[in-house]
C-alpha cells in the first residue's frame, strides 16, 4: 500500500462504526468481531504504510520530508479554497502504529473485560469511532480536518468516560473532562482562525513555510502559538487543566488505556510536535512549553505517592509522562518526545489493562483492599511489574531509552536537568508502592483475595504482547534497526529527517539516572515491604505536606470555589441582565407600549352610527376646505 | 330635449347649484339627526339626488352636446335603487335580530 493511500486507514474503523450502529444489535455478539476485524485491517494497513515509508527513506535518504495527498473540498473562486488531505511523515508513522496497535489490543482485551455489559455493542461502536477520529487526526494535513477530528476524539472520550451512565460520578467526570478540554479547544479554534486570516490557508505545512518566510506578523504569530498551546494543554491535561484526567478514570479501564494513556491525551504532544517550527519562531515559545511540562511532571509525581486508587496512581503517572513529553518538546527535542510517546503508549496501556485485570478479578480498585495478588494472577503481576519498571526508567526497558533521550536533551539546561532528576526517584517510589501494595504482601481484604483469579486468555494475551513491546520497544533507538530495515539511522532519523539525529548515549547520564531510579525503588521496597510503618510515620512527620497532597493541592477545591462564586456569580448577573434588560425591556417593552397605546386608542370606537357619520362629514368638509385654500 | 335645454338656460346655473346644495345639506342633516335607520336611508337618497341634479346642471351648461351628465344621472339612480334595496334588507335583518331600528341602540361594534 502506498503512503498516499493512507486515508483508507481511518475509513476502516469508521465503516465498522457505521455498521455497528446500524445493524450491530441484530448481529451475533453485537458485532464486536466487525470492530476487531476493521481494527486489525487498519493495523495491517498501517504496517504497509510503514513499509512504504521505509522504502522511500532508503531511496531518498534524509531529504525525504513525507508525502501529501489531498483533494479539493471547497472552492469559491477568488474567495476561498480549502483542500482536504493527508500528510504522512515520521510523526504520522509513529502515531499510526501506536493508535492502530493499542486500539486493537484494547478491543481484544475488552472482549473479556466488557463481557456481559448492558451497552456492549455501543461500547464497541464508540471505540471504533474513536479510532477512526484519532487516525484521521494524525493523518490530517490541514488545521480544519485536525480541528474537527480533535473535537470528535473529545466527544468519544466524553461518551466513554460516561459509559457507566447510571453512576453519578461517571456522569460528572465525563462532563468535567469535556468542559475542561473545551476551554483549551476554544484557544485552538481561535489560533486556527488567526493563522487562516494571516496566510489564507489551513494547510499546516504551508502555514509553517509562511511563518518561516516571515509572512505572519509577529504579534499574530505569538498569539496564535499561545492559543494553539492552550488547545494542546487542555487535550494533554497539562497544568492547570490536568484536573480532568484523574477523574476520567471513572470510565471502563480499557477506555483509560486507549484514550487516557496511549492516544487521545498525546494528541496535544502530537500537535505541538507537528507545529514546533511555529513555537521556535516565537520568543519564549519553547520556554512556555518547557515550563508547563515541568510543572505538570513535578506536581503529578508527588500526587502519585498518596493516591490509594490503583487507576488514579497510574493516571497521575500518565500526567507525569505527558509533562515529560512537553519538557522534551520545549527543549527542542521532538524526536525524544515522540520516542517517549511511542514507548509510553505501550507500557502505560499495559499498566491500565493490568489494573483492569485486577479490578475484573477482585472488583476492588483501592490498594487498601488488595495485596498478595502476584500468586493468584502471575501474568498480570509480571506485566505490571515490567510496566512499573519501564515507567520508572530501569535500563533496557522501553521507558528507559526514552527518558534517557530527554535527560540528554536537558543536559545543557541545569535547572531543568536538576528538576527532572528530582522526579526520577519519586516516580520510581510511587510505581514501586502501587506494585507492592497490589501484588505483594498479605491480602488486606480476604473476600476480594479469595475471589481473585487470573483473567481469561483474551485479556492476558494483549498484556503479554504489550509486555514484549515494553521490553524490546526501546531498541528502535539503535541505528542498526534502521539499517536492518534498509535506511540509515534509528527512529530519530525516521521521525525528524531535517536534522539527522543520532542516539545520544551519555554514560554519566545513564549511570546517574539509573542510580536515582534504583534508589527510589529501594526506598519503596524498604518503606512498603521491610518496614511497613514508614509511610504512616512519614505522613505524620510531614502532615501539612501530606494533607496538601491528599487534597491534590486543593486545585479542585479552588476551581470549585471559582465556579461557585465567580463563574456562577457572573452568570447570575448576566441572567439578571438578560431577564430584566434584554427580555423585559428590549423584547416585552415595545410589545407592552403598543398594547398600552392601543388600550388608550380603542375608546374612540363608540359603535354609534351617528358618531361615525359625523366624523366622515367633518372629514369631507375639512378636506374640501383644505383643497379650496390650496387652490385659492 | 332641445326645448328643455333652452328653458334651463334661461335660469342661471347658480340656482341649480344652490338647490342641490340645499338638498344635500338636508340629507346630511337627516343622516346626522335621525335615529331611525329607515329615515337615515331616505336622507342618503336625498344626498344622491342632490348629486344627480348637480351632474345634469353642469352637463347642460358646459357640454350640452355630449350626454355625460345624463349618463351619470342614470347611473346614480340605478345605484340608489340597488342601495335602497340592500340597505332596507340590512335594516330588516337588524330589526329581526335586535328588535329595533334605532341606530343609537345598535352599538355593539365598539371596544
Amino acid at each position: 500500500m502506498n503512503m498516499t493511500d493512507a486515508w483508507i486507514i481511518p475509513l476502516l474503523p469508521a465503516g465498522a462504526f457505521v455498521l455497528l450502529l446500524l445493524v450491530g444489535a441484530y448481529l451475533p455478539r453485537k458485532g464486536d468481531f466487525i470492530a476487531i476485524a476493521a481494527m486489525a485491517a487498519a493495523f495491517v494497513a498501517a504496517l504497509l504504510v510503514v513499509a512504504d515509508f521505509t522504502d522511500a527513506l532508503a531511496e531518498h535518504g534524509a531529504e525525504f520530508a513525507g508525502v501529501s495527498n489531498s483533494i479539493e473540498w471547497i472552492d469559491i473562486p477568488d474567495v476561498l479554497h480549502i483542500d482536504l488531505g493527508i500528510h504522512v511523515d515520521g510523526i504520522t508513522i509513529v502515531m499510526l502504529v501506536v493508535v492502530t496497535f493499542v486500539a486493537l489490543m484494547v478491543q481484544v482485551y475488552s472482549l473479556g473485560y466488557m463481557h456481559g455489559d448492558s451497552r456492549y455493542g455501543w461500547f464497541y461502536a464508540i471505540l471504533s469511532f474513536f479510532a477512526a477520529s484519532m487516525l484521521a487526526l494524525v493523518l490530517a494535513d490541514n488545521f480544519l480536518l485536525l480541528y474537527f477530528t480533535w473535537e470528535l476524539v473529545g466527544l468519544c472520550s466524553y461518551l466513554l468516560i460516561g459509559h457507566y451512565n447510571h453512576l453519578r460520578s461517571a456522569a460528572e467526570a465525563s462532563k468535567k473532562a469535556f468542559i475542561t478540554t473545551r476551554i483549551g479547544d476554544v484557544g485552538l479554534l481561535i489560533a486556527i482562525i488567526l493563522l487562516f486570516k494571516a496566510t489564507g490557508t489551513f494547510n499546516i505545512q504551508e502555514i509553517i513555510h509562511a511563518a518561516e518566510a516571515g509572512e505572519i506578523r509577529s504579534e499574530v504569530l505569538t498569539a496564535s502559538v499561545v492559543l494553539l498551546f492552550l488547545g494542546a494543554m487542555g487535550k494533554s491535561a497539562q497544568f492547570p487543566f490536568h484536573v480532568w484526567l484523574p477523574d476520567a478514570m471513572e470510565g471502563p479501564t480499557p477506555v483509560s488505556a486507549l484514550i487516557h494513556a496511549a492516544t487521545m491525551v498525546v494528541a496535544g504532544v502530537y500537535l505541538v510536535a507537528r507545529t514546533l517550527p511555529l513555537f521556535e519562531l516565537v520568543e519564549g515559545g519553547p520556554e512556555l512549553v518547557l515550563a508547563v511540562g515541568l510543572m505538570t511532571t513535578f506536581i503529578s509525581a508527588l500526587l502519585g505517592l498518596v493516591m490509594t486508587d490503583i487507576k488514579r496512581v497510574i493516571a497521575y503517572s500518565t500526567l507525569n509522562s505527558l509533562g515529560l513529553m512537553f519538557v522534551a518538546l520545549g527543549l527542542g527535542a521532538p524526536g525524544a518526545a515522540m520516542l517517549y510517546l511511542f514507548a509510553h503508549a505501550f507500557f502505560k496501556a499495559m499498566l491500565f489493562l493490568d489494573a483492569g485485570s485486577v479490578i475484573h478479578a477482585t472488583e476492588a480498585q483501592e490498594v487498601d483492599k488488595l495485596g498478595g495478588l502476584l500468586r493468584k494472577m502471575p501474568i498480570t503481576g509480571v506485566t505490571f511489574a515490567l510496566g512499573a519498571l519501564s515507567m520508572a526508567g530501569v535500563p533496557v526497558l522501553a521507558g528507559f531509552w526514552a527518558k534517557d533521550e530527554i535527560l540528554v536533551a536537558a543536559l545543557d539546561n541545569h535547572a531543568v536537568f536538576a528538576l527532572l532528576c528530582l522526579t526520577l526517584p519519586v516516580t520510581a517510589l510511587y510505581m514501586a508502592r502501587v506494585f507492592i501494595l497490589t501484588f505483594l504482601g498479605t491480602p488486606k481484604d480476604e473476600h476480594a483475595f479469595e475471589h481473585a483469579h487470573e483473567s481469561p486468555p483474551l485479556m492476558t494475551a494483549p498484556l503479554v504482547l504489550l509486555g514484549i513491546l515494553t521490553v524490546v520497544g526501546g531498541f528502535v533507538v539503535f541505528d542498526g534497526l534502521g539499517e536492518l530495515m534498509g535506511f540509515p539511522g534509528g527512529i530519530g532519523q525516521v521521525i525528524f529527517l531535517h536534522e539527522p539525529h543520532e542516539l545520544h548515549l551519555d554514560w554519566n547520564v545513564i549511570l546517574g539516572s539509573s542510580a536515582l531510579v534504583i534508589a527510589g525503588l529501594v526506598a519503596g521496597w524498604y518503606a512498603y515491604v521491610v518496614r511497613p510503618s514508614v509511610p504512616a510515620m512519614a505522613a505524620r512527620a510531614l502532615a501539612p505536606i501530606h494533607r496538601l497532597l491528599v487534597n491534590k493541592y486543593y486545585i479542585d477545591d479552588i476551581y470549585q470555589y471559582l465556579i461557585d462564586h465567580v463563574v456562577l456569580g457572573v452568570a447570575r448577573l448576566l441572567s439578571w441582565f438578560d431577564r430584566n434588560v434584554v427580555n423585559d425591556t428590549g423584547i416585552n417593552g415595545p410589545a407592552e407600549t403598543t398594547n398600552g397605546l392601543a388600550y388608550l386608542a380603542k375608546f374612540q370606537q363608540t359603535g354609534k352610527l351617528p358618531n361615525y357619520a359625523l366624523a366622515m362629514i367633518v372629514g369631507v368638509v375639512a378636506l374640501a376646505l383644505v383643497a379650496f385654500s390650496l387652490k385659492g | 330635449m332641445e326645448e328643455a335645454r333652452s328653458v334651463a338656460q334661461q335660469i342661471p346655473l347658480e340656482h341649480f347649484l344652490v338647490l342641490s346644495a340645499i338638498l344635500f345639506s338636508l340629507g346630511v342633516y337627516g343622516v346626522l339627526t335621525r335615529r331611525n335607520a329607515v329615515l337615515i336611508i331616505m336622507s342618503v337618497e336625498l344626498m344622491l339626488n342632490a348629486a344627480a341634479i348637480n351632474m345634469i346642471a353642469f352637463a347642460a351648461y358646459t357640454a350640452p352636446d355630449r350626454f355625460i351628465g345624463m349618463i351619470f344621472a342614470i347611473f346614480i339612480i340605478t345605484i340608489a335603487a340597488a342601495e335602497a334595496g340592500l340597505a332596507l334588507a340590512i335594516v330588516l335583518r337588524l330589526f329581526r335580530n335586535q328588535g329595533t331600528a334605532n341606530v343609537d341602540e345598535v352599538d355593539e361594534l365598539k371596544w
